[in-house]
């Protein structure tokens, strides 16, 4: 028997919690806390952790505010990172030297590359994550960030002043008020409360309000922006139960094995950290008829699935596919939550349920006869922020330097919330030292299609990343984001090392180079037939053929061109990323 | 380029979407001189029995109680006389009818008015002079009402332009095809095929964004692949109209053509009913293409008498017949006259070999030029007397002098013109302009790319772009609508 009083572990536990007053933590702890910043971030999510540290490479004197630290990097709800249109959002955000690729390329258990026979352009970077492995290391990360210091804390209110005449906006926010009634001052303000806004969890018939940070803080920052004239709107979302690993039976199901070589996220790592065989598997099974049943018969014990709350048009939760689609078999990834973990995440199994009847459910799935559930799935309503109040830079209109990032502008996901993040945190640092915005447009990246989207249509569903909505997807690739946004940020931002700046630099030259040398080599088409039998090269052409010609064969690569002519080109399979993406890029003629 | 214009499309088309829990903050488009009221004179100018005003806009309803007594507003939609008075001075204008339609129920979809007056010059610029005192009214641009229907979505694109055609309208087979286009025929017939696209396009989005994360029902690439091969089919067919409906709009090209002294240009003399050309005995009279437009049996054409055609004679002639060489080829329909009484001369004979057989046989790219022979000066042969030239192809008996055959040659033009043009009453309606024709091309071809590539991104970009070409034509074409079918069709989520 479940009860919301025990349920979820990290909703009890922010209830009961003892607030902690002011405890710092900090790269340089022997420093007294400053009461001025050039930027504070409300909030360690994947929006507050990126927006944090982007400030902080730019620059800027931050403040993370945070409930408890313990808690900064935590995934609340699926144990992945990545997929199709969300790794194409990392690889950006990586590009930008944000944070989320190199800690997953530190913490995966399972790395595996989706779409691979559908094109370079919809590839779609995805891996399994361990839980605790993320959080410590983005906690690593984060309290190791040179001119960032972190403080536990809730912001009760925000301090505002006179705006400043030449922008917009009615008043400029210089600020915030704590819990305890103490002030810190900073010259911007980043908002990534997730979703705290007047959040409500809902079981079966139970509701509780309660967003991760608890009731009181939200509610006083809920009022003043709602009194500041922004507008809410009210989305849901939801999460599955968590299941016992040992009571699954494994043996009976389709096993998903990772890549090998798995391919990491991160442009500057060179591999991750675990080998493949190390690696933990991912299996499949699926819904049947039984399932349908409990959840048609139970729709009057199901609240969240009641309300009018509007959800999405895609179907995140159980209920709304056997509502929406029924008389199917719907897929259930089982997904481990971690190396030594017990716990394995049902991806599709979300649900509202209350938990008895979550249980009876689970246990009429093939495999999980005699799965034991250790937390139930449970709905979260919240309150979002029209994000049509955003300019692209995510600075409101109406309060100058006051910035929103992630799931309070109506997104889902841990990787839209880092983008968003990456861009708050660069433009709160800018707007600091008075320098123009920085706005990546729908033609650069998967960013700008986001940011895009969400201020000049606004969203009334969680909106997610889809390759789909970038007009430019061609271009748009996993592979070449680093060209797209690395030199703008090193640039005109400062947002990106050296280090990082050097190797886009190097992969720069080089792929030059050998598009030089590629354009070097020509050989009649008969001699290239006799080099490379394997390709569909027709012979009787008279004008000779360029080696980067031979390479737009489709069945042609840098490994095979490399092994018919190996004296100039062999030093450009050295490098895997190298040789690929002179296969992949459209270098004209 | 494509990619610029094609977002601009995509982006326009995203507009407002279904209703939504927060207000909108400015960020919509607005329609262009919304707010304002405008008006104009909407019959043609010049003394006549009655002249049509209109107004349109949210001071409609002020302008109509302004000028008029009673000053309560008439019923909606049905005609009342009314004493029209200028608004400030009180002075009688006209006795007038007016009508009252208040949106969107009205042509711009926004509130109108309409003044019926009494069409002398004095009266109509009485009332436009009154109009113009009243607060908030200007002036209309030129189509600015028909923008204003546009922008409210009254009429979709292709019903502008079937409207633009209707005032233009000359002949009879012109009214008809610009009419089915205002009906909308043109716009069904394109929303037919960007809807069968679009739903192929979202399949094969599908299929990418979802196609291994979630189980997608077998078959979704072969469903899409059907449908891209039943589209190409449709368009392909539609394109073989050829030109069509566009030389209905603009008028057929009939070119007169044949050796000289023929009696070409009493030909278009005689057609045109007024005349063009300056006819004299003497051969090579004709020196430049002298082009009229006419009224053919009711089909708009545009008549080019051109330079009798043959060799060695004087440097401006020969201009001449390069000319009539290089007309001829663009000819829609060949009148070929020839001689009757001179069908065996050099000139006569080398233009049937190298004019009037290859139209027949029909050229390489199977478009074969249409060509009516008439042998003209009938009245020069023995009446009741033989045919003069059993072995020639079948041709019309004509005599420019007495108008005897002109009957028969008009019914046998009107045949042909049907078939140039086609006919505006049956079938299928047409692609009445150059740019329906190049989209309706641009999106085959891309249809064509996409059943090519193998990288499924390069396929799905062919069909984004085939889109976009229909979008061209219908509006619309944005992502949401991807989505939305995606969403429906798919049970596809976290």
């Amino acid at each position: 028997m479940f009860s919301l009083r025990n349920c979820g572990l990290w909703v009890a536990a922010s209830l009961t919690k003892k607030r902690l007053t002011l405890a710092r933590f900090s790269g340089d702890s022997a420093a007294p806390l400053a009461t001025k910043f050039d930027v504070i971030v409300i909030g360690g999510g994947h929006a507050g952790t990126e927006a944090a540290a982007a400030a902080a490479r730019c620059g800027s004197r931050t403040l993370l505010l945070t409930h408890r630290v313990d808690t900064i990097g935590q995934m609340s709800c699926n144990p992945s990172f990545g997929g199709i249109g969300k790794g194409h959002l990392m690889r950006e955000v990586d590009a930008l030297d944000g944070l989320c690729s190199r800690i997953c390329d530190q913490s995966g258990v399972h790395y595996k590359v989706l779409n691979r026979r559908k094109g370079p352009a919809v590839w779609g970077l995805r891996a399994q994550i361990d839980r605790k492995l993320y959080k410590q290391n983005m906690q690593k990360e984060i309290l190791n960030t040179p001119l960032l210091t972190v403080q536990e804390g809730a912001v009760e209110d925000l301090i505002l002043t006179e705006p400043e005449p030449e922008y917009t906006g009615k008043c400029r926010v210089s600020g915030v008020v704590l819990a305890d009634g103490s002030t810190v001052h900073a010259e911007s303000v980043v908002l990534t409360t997730g979703t705290f806004l007047r959040g409500v969890i809902v079981i079966g018939l139970e509701m509780h309000p309660a967003g991760r940070l608890g009731d009181q803080p939200s509610i006083g920052l809920a009022h003043t922006l709602e009194k500041l004239g922004f507008v809410v709107g009210r989305l849901k979302t939801g999460t599955p139960p968590r299941i016992a690993k040992e009571s699954i039976n494994f043996s009976i199901l389709n096993k998903q094995t990772p890549d090998n070589p798995s391919i990491p996220f991160s442009f500057i790592s060179e591999t991750v950290w675990i080998k493949p065989e190390d690696q933990l598997p991912c299996y499949l099974t699926h819904t049947n008829p039984k399932v349908d049943e409990i959840v048609l018969e139970n729709l009057h014990l199901n609240s969240h699935i009641k309300e009018t709350t509007r959800g999405p048009r895609y179907c995140p939760s159980i209920e709304s596919k056997v509502l929406r689609f029924p008389n199917r078999l719907h897929q259930v990834w089982l997904e481990p939550e971690g190396m030594d973990s017990d716990l394995i995440y049902p991806q599709g199994l979300s649900v509202t349920l209350p938990a008895e009847l979550q249980e009876k459910m689970i246990t009429c799935i093939k495999g999980l006869e005699k799965a034991k559930m250790i937390q139930p799935g449970y709905g979260v309503q919240y309150d979002y922020l029209d994000p049509r109040q955003i300019t692209p830079s995510l600075e409101t209109h109406l309060v100058q330097r006051l910035f929103f990032a992630g799931q309070i502008n109506g997104t889902t996901g841990y990787e839209e919330a880092a983008a968003q993040g990456v861009i708050a945190g660069i433009n709160a640092s800018l707007r600091v030292k008075r320098k123009p915005p920085f706005v990546v447009s729908r033609t650069e990246g998967y960013i700008g299609v986001l940011i895009d989207d969400l201020t000049t249509l606004g969203t009334n569903e969680p909106y997610r990343m889809f390759t789909s909505r970038a007009e430019f997807r061609l271009s748009l690739r996993p592979d070449n984001a680093d060209s797209r946004l690395t030199f703008r940020g090193y640039k005109e931002v400062g947002c990106v090392s050296q280090q990082r700046y050097e190797r886009a630099s190097w992969m720069k030259s080089s792929l030059e180079e050998g598009i030089s040398v590629l354009k070097s080599i020509e050989f009649s088409s008969s001699k290239w037939k006799k080099l490379i039998p394997e390709a569909s090269i027709s012979i009787g052409k008279s004008l000779p053929l360029r080696a980067l010609d031979v390479l737009k064969y489709e069945e042609v690569d840098m490994k095979l061109l490399a092994t018919a002519v190996p004296a100039p080109l062999k030093k450009y399979i050295t490098c895997r990323e190298l040789a690929e993406r002179l296969k992949i890029e459209d270098w004209g003629c | 380029m494509w990619r610029g214009l094609w977002t601009l499309v995509a982006r326009a088309a995203r507009g407002p979407r279904s209703p939504r829990p927060c207000t909108r903050q400015g960020s919509g488009v607005p329609v262009p001189g919304s707010g304002t009221t405008i008006f104009a004179l909407s019959s043609g100018h010049g003394r006549c029995g009655i002249a049509v005003i209109r107004t349109s806009g949210p001071a409609s309803g002020h302008a109509l109680r302004s000028l008029t007594a009673p000053r309560d507003l008439p019923p909606a939609r049905s005609a009342c006389l009314r004493l029209l008075s200028h608004p400030r001075s009180g002075e009688p204008l006209d006795r007038a009818l007016v009508l009252w339609f208040p949106g969107p129920q009205s042509f711009t979809g926004e509130d109108c008015a309409e003044f019926h007056v009494h069409g002398g010059p004095a009266v109509v610029s009485g009332v436009l002079q009154a109009l113009g005192s009243v607060p908030g009214l200007r002036p209309a641009e030129a189509g600015e009402f028909t923008r204003r229907a546009f922008a409210h979505g009254k009429l979709s694109l292709t019903e502008v332009e079937g409207l633009a055609d209707l005032i233009h309208a000359e002949t009879e087979a012109q009214r008809r095809q610009a009419l089915r286009q205002l009906d909308g025929e043109l716009g069904h017939l394109c929303h037919g095929w960007a809807g069968t696209l679009t739903q192929a396009l979202a399949h094969v989005e599908a299929y990418i964004d979802f196609g291994e994360d979630d189980n997608l029902e077998e078959g979704v690439l072969e469903q899409a692949n059907s449908e891209v091969r039943e589209l190409q089919l449709a368009l392909g067919a539609h394109l073989r109209d050829a030109r069509r409906g566009q030389r209905l709009r603009s008028g057929a090209h009939v070119v007169v053509a044949g050796p000289p002294n023929a009696g070409k240009s009493s030909l278009v003399n005689l057609l045109s009913r007024k005349p063009v050309s300056i006819v004299s005995p003497e051969p090579g009279t004709t020196r430049d293409v002298l082009e009229t437009p006419v009224d053919l049996a009711g089909f708009p054409a545009l008549l080019s008498d051109t330079a009798g055609l043959r060799e060695g004679a004087g440097p401006v002639e020969q201009e001449g017949v390069r000319r009539a060489r290089e007309r001829l080829e663009q000819a829609d329909l060949i009148l070929a006259v020839l001689d009757a009484s001179d069908l065996a001369s050099p000139s006569s004979r080398n233009f049937l070999d190298t004019v009037v057989a290859p139209a027949g046989a029909g050229s390489p790219n199977g478009n074969s030029q249409r060509l009516l022979l008439v042998l003209n000066k009938s009245d020069l042969l023995p009446p009741g007397g033989p045919d003069p030239s059993p072995n020639l192809r079948p041709h019309l008996l004509l005599s420019c002098l007495t108008g005897e055959g002109l009957d028969g040659l008009l019914e046998a033009l009107r045949k042909e013109l049907a078939e140039v043009c086609g006919d505006p009453s049956t079938g299928p309606p047409l692609l009445t302009r150059a740019r329906h024709q190049h989209h309706l091309q641009g999106c085959l071809d891309a249809l064509g790319h996409y059943t090519q590539t193998k990288d499924l991104a390069l396929a799905a970009e062919a069909l984004r772009l085939a889109r976009g070409h229909l979008a061209r034509i219908t509006g619309g074409g944005g992502t949401e609508e991807i989505l939305d079918i995606i969403f429906r069709d798919f049970c596809v989520g976290k």
